[in-house]
């Protein structure tokens, strides 16, 4: 399935690069996220918790940066397992400046899930991706702003 | 007609039904009963890197798991027909393991077992068990299954086919026959897939008795001797006689719980391992990912007609997903229990059904309430509907037109079709003229127009079908494939007392059968209903038995109960002629007495019973008792036929197709009980009319099904379907001795294409010709856009 958004943000493009890029950062606003161990540099091992309408799962896996150009965009894979089935993501991010100044964060990509996740959340699953992205760039909101 | 026969007896199985009280095989706690979970594959297609049970077993509460390799899969689940390739090449049949050992073939497939004392515990354990995957491609769409470089479901053979097959008249004649008409209609659809949602899951609880050496199986099963004979004979080579399968009560089956499952094989096999009573019961989201699903057709389809609008030739050519494995009846349901009906009622001259048959990275296919006939049906319903609008042909005209002529199999011999089957007696210009009356045609056409021009979409729908029940005899689908006879048993015991167990092969899972066979036995032996038992379920206490399906339990399995009646009679009337000092010729039987004719002497059922059982008084070279089993091997399949009409409105703004009327008019032969013949139909007009509009299984691109749950997969509700309007035209079947057809399917095969030849009229003069199913408001929608 696809995955599609965007939001823009009260900040510069460089001051939401540092922030999303820093896994202690990360490890904060990412919701669901409990645990996020450096393998090296962009690539982690990420404990989470996840639930998606009616099936509740724990998320361990890998997530991965690549393809950086620093303050403009990268991809980001995640390769989550559960006992609830599987997902696989590659989402690209850009960041773009707005003419009003503020930074538009744009990301497209696709998810593959397997198992009980994709049977009983795919319908599901781009509400849940939107509500939880909305935690997230609200909280990464909140994080710009206590700085 | 007699005391019952012919009247609506309230079910007798409903006073427990309603209390609760019924027997499912979930309601049965035997002592030391453990519990068992699935590790189920995530994915489609792949191979098995490695089990991991080391943390699983220490888990709390856990007896045992057994993987692939523990040594439940020495054969595998067999499949009980036979198609071979149209060259003569034998089927392709790949081993159908209990448990996955290398490789995946479908999202569900188990790939072990965990048995613990608890349910709780048995699912926990399973988030226990680590299995490393290698996902590989996978296909799940029958056409694209067989394009090249498709990927593989097994690995064994060059590519997807299992079988392919053809039936009919020769192909070039029939295509010969389509270029020189005066009009061809075309449809290319897919008849998609559906998941048989019974409303009680499987369950399974499997016991080992170590002092007899001997197996007990519950099982929620729609032929417990069938399953006993494939678990025993093939899957576990076992003994036969040292296995005992009961079904109690069952809540639905549909046909999916017609097949030998790897769940209830596994658990007989695991119950002498663990020397504990194993239980299993699939919960709903198993139940989608692991019963046999229906249909699932591709299909590419030409008519052609004459200047007149007769059918000159009738050409298809179809995809029919099998699955991963092959089910039990999977290879017969698109082909014999398809091609055969492609005469439908008409008396087109020349018919040709080509098939491929590929495996897919799917649950397994098979048949689906109607079995190949609804999708049959549905293929000839709608291009005729489609060729009269194509024709600008009044549809009712058009079938009327190429109709075959009545026929009562007596005086006028049985109809010869072009497709194998001979039908046995029917008439199909009264019941479409009834069908058409009871819904006032002619009226509809004029309430139509004026409501297009207030905006309002109304289309009627009209639908006949025929389709082949009471499967079967046996020489006939021997010589089709079938790997077994399909004959049934029926054996009548007379008590002392003249109270009488009739015990069945029949096995319902809510038919009625407790009710229905206890009306024709009363009335046969002229003793009051109360005073008859009906017994099934149980190959302990039934000598042997094929199930119910197909229609075919009144059929087959009430005709073995006639045979045995008979010979109750014919033994009861030596012992009356004894006791009444008279000769056999010169009794009569009525009301329950053996009388001799013209004087007042007479005897008594129940006192020729206890002679029977007491027989100080009796006849010489007479054997005590009143105790009789048949066999009843039918000569022909039965034929109901029927006509439904729907009347539906579709909502210009939204495309939301609602249904106002329904008139289904069904030929089912005699009726024993027209209650349960109506419950019959209603059931299956909901079912058809759930396909029709709501009902789809879907897997996306990676082979997982995204409609696994009842929040994606629309099952019909009360207000998605009106009040049915039923009605009947009576054609007796003229060779069993009720004079039976078979209801069981007829509302399912007639009602699918009545309700989408209805959504297509409503839309005709907008353009839109066809429209796939189900037909959701956004399909319509989108059609109504498009033209």
């Amino acid at each position: 399935m696809k995955i599609t958004g965007n939001q823009s943000i009260n900040a510069s493009p460089d001051i939401i690069w540092s922030k999303i890029l820093d896994p202690r950062v990360m490890e904060k606003i990412t919701p669901g996220i409990e645990e996020l161990e450096i393998i090296s540099e962009d690539h982690y091992t990420a404990i989470s918790k996840i639930k998606i309408g009616p099936v509740k799962g724990a998320f361990k896996g890998e997530l991965t940066i690549k393809d950086k150009v620093e303050n403009e965009s990268c991809v980001v894979v995640l390769d989550q397992k559960s006992k609830i089935g599987n997902a696989v993501a590659e989402i690209a991010m850009k960041l773009v400046v707005l003419d009003n100044g503020e930074t538009e964060v744009q990301y497209e990509g696709t998810a593959k899930m397997s198992g009980m996740l994709a049977t009983m959340g795919q319908r599901i699953i781009g509400g849940v991706i939107s509500t939880l992205s909305k935690q997230f760039f609200k909280a990464l909101e909140k994080e710009i702003e206590s700085d | 007609m007699g005391t019952y026969i012919g009247q609506s007896v309230k079910r007798r199985e409903d006073a427990r039904f309603l209390k609760g009280a019924g027997k499912y095989t979930d309601d049965i706690k035997l002592p030391k009963m453990t519990h068992s979970a699935f590790v189920r594959s995530p994915y489609a297609h792949a191979k098995i890197l490695s089990v991991d049970i080391s943390t699983a077993k220490n888990a709390d509460g856990v007896v045992a798991i057994f993987t692939g390799s523990d040594g439940c899969n020495a054969f595998g689940i067999p499949t009980g027909w036979q198609v071979d390739f149209k060259n003569g090449d034998t089927m392709r049949e790949p081993k159908h393991p209990l448990l996955a050992i290398d490789k995946i073939k479908h999202v569900g497939e188990a790939v072990a077992i965990v048995i613990a004392e608890t349910q709780a515990q048995a699912r926990d354990a399973v988030q226990l068990v680590e299995v490393e995957y290698e996902e590989l491609p996978c296909v799940t769409d029958p056409e694209k299954a067989m394009a090249k470089g498709a990927p593989q479901v097994h690995d064994e053979w060059t590519d997807n086919r299992s079988f392919d097959w053809c039936i009919g008249n020769d192909r070039a004649d029939v295509e010969a026959a389509i270029a020189g008409a005066h009009h061809v209609t075309e449809m290319e659809f897919v008849n998609h897939r559906l998941a048989p949602n019974a409303i009680e899951p499987r369950s399974y609880i499997a016991d080992y008795d170590v002092n007899a050496d001997k197996y007990t199986l519950y099982t929620s099963t729609q032929n417990p001797h069938l399953i006993r004979l494939l678990m025993c004979a093939f899957t576990l080579g076992i003994p036969e006689h040292k296995v005992r399968v009961i079904s109690y009560d069952v809540g639905g089956g549909f046909g999916s719980k017609i097949y030998h499952y790897s769940e209830e094989a596994l658990l007989t096999w695991a119950a002498k391992e663990v020397g504990r009573p194993i239980k299993w019961t699939s919960d709903r989201s198993e139940a989608f990912l692991t019963d046999a699903h229906g249909r699932d057709h591709k299909v590419y389809a030409k008519m052609g007609f004459d200047k007149e609008g007769m059918i000159v030739g009738f050409l298809a050519d179809e995809f029919c997903a099998m699955g991963a494995y092959l089910s039990t009846f999977a290879p017969a349901v698109p082909t014999y229990l398809h091609g055969t009906l492609f005469q439908g009622l008409y008396t087109t001259p020349l018919i040709h059904l080509n098939v491929t048959a590929p495996f897919t990275h799917t649950v397994p296919v098979d048949a689906y309430r109607g079995a190949g006939r609804p999708e049959a049906t549905y293929l000839l319903e709608r291009i005729v509907s489609k060729g009269a609008k194509e024709m600008n042909i009044d549809p009712a005209e058009l079938r009327l037109k190429n109709f075959i002529a009545p026929f009562d199999g007596v005086k006028q011999p049985g109809y010869q079709t072009q497709v194998a089957l001979q039908y046995d007696s029917g008439d199909y210009h009264t019941i479409l003229k009834k069908g058409l009356e009871k819904v006032g045609y002619d009226d509809f056409r004029k309430e139509q127009a004026e409501a297009r021009k207030n905006g309002k979409l109304l289309g009627i729908g009209i639908s006949t079908y025929i389709e082949a029940c009471g499967i079967a005899p046996s020489a006939v689908v021997g010589s089709l494939g079938a790997r077994a006879g399909l004959y049934e048993v029926g054996h009548v015991r007379i008590q002392p007392t003249g109270k009488v167990s009739v015990f069945t092969g029949a096995h319902s899972h809510g038919q009625g059968h407790e009710t229905t066979f206890s009306q024709f036995v009363a009335d046969k032996l002229g003793i009051p209903m109360d005073d008859v038992d009906i017994i099934h379920g149980d190959t302990e206490h039934v000598a042997f038995g094929m199930g119910t399906y197909g229609s075919r339990s009144l059929a087959v399995g009430g005709s073995a109960i006639m045979k045995s009646i008979d010979k109750v009679l014919e033994k009861g009337a030596k012992i009356a002629a004894h006791k009444l000092e008279a000769a056999v010729e010169d009794l009569e039987y009525a009301e329950g007495k053996w009388t001799v004719k013209g004087t007042d002497k007479s005897i008594g059922f129940g006192d020729v019973a206890l002679t029977a059982y007491v027989p100080h008084d009796y006849p010489e070279g007479v054997e005590p008792g009143l105790d009789f089993s048949s066999f009843y091997d039918p000569t022909n399949f039965t034929y109901p036929f029927g006509c439904h009409i729907a009347i539906v409105e579709v909502d210009a703004d939204t495309g939301k197709v609602v249904i106002k009327r329904f008139v289904a008019v069904d030929d089912v032969g005699n009726v024993i009980n027209p209650m349960i013949v109506d419950g019959q139909i209603h059931g299956g007009v909901v079912q058809g009319i759930g396909q029709a509009l709501l009902e789809e299984v879907v897997y996306d691109e990676n082979g997982q099904m995204i409609s696994g749950s009842y929040m994606d997969y629309a099952m019909p509700r009360a207000d998605d379907v009106p009040m049915i309007e039923t009605d009947r035209t009576t054609t007796p079947c003229p060779h069993n001795p009720l004079g039976v057809k078979g209801a069981g399917e007829a509302g399912a095969i007639g009602s699918t294409p009545a309700v989408v030849n209805a959504v297509v009229d409503a839309l005709h003069h907008l353009g839109v010709t066809d429209i796939q199913m189900p037909v959701t408001p956004q399909r319509v929608w989108k059609a109504m856009q498009q033209n």
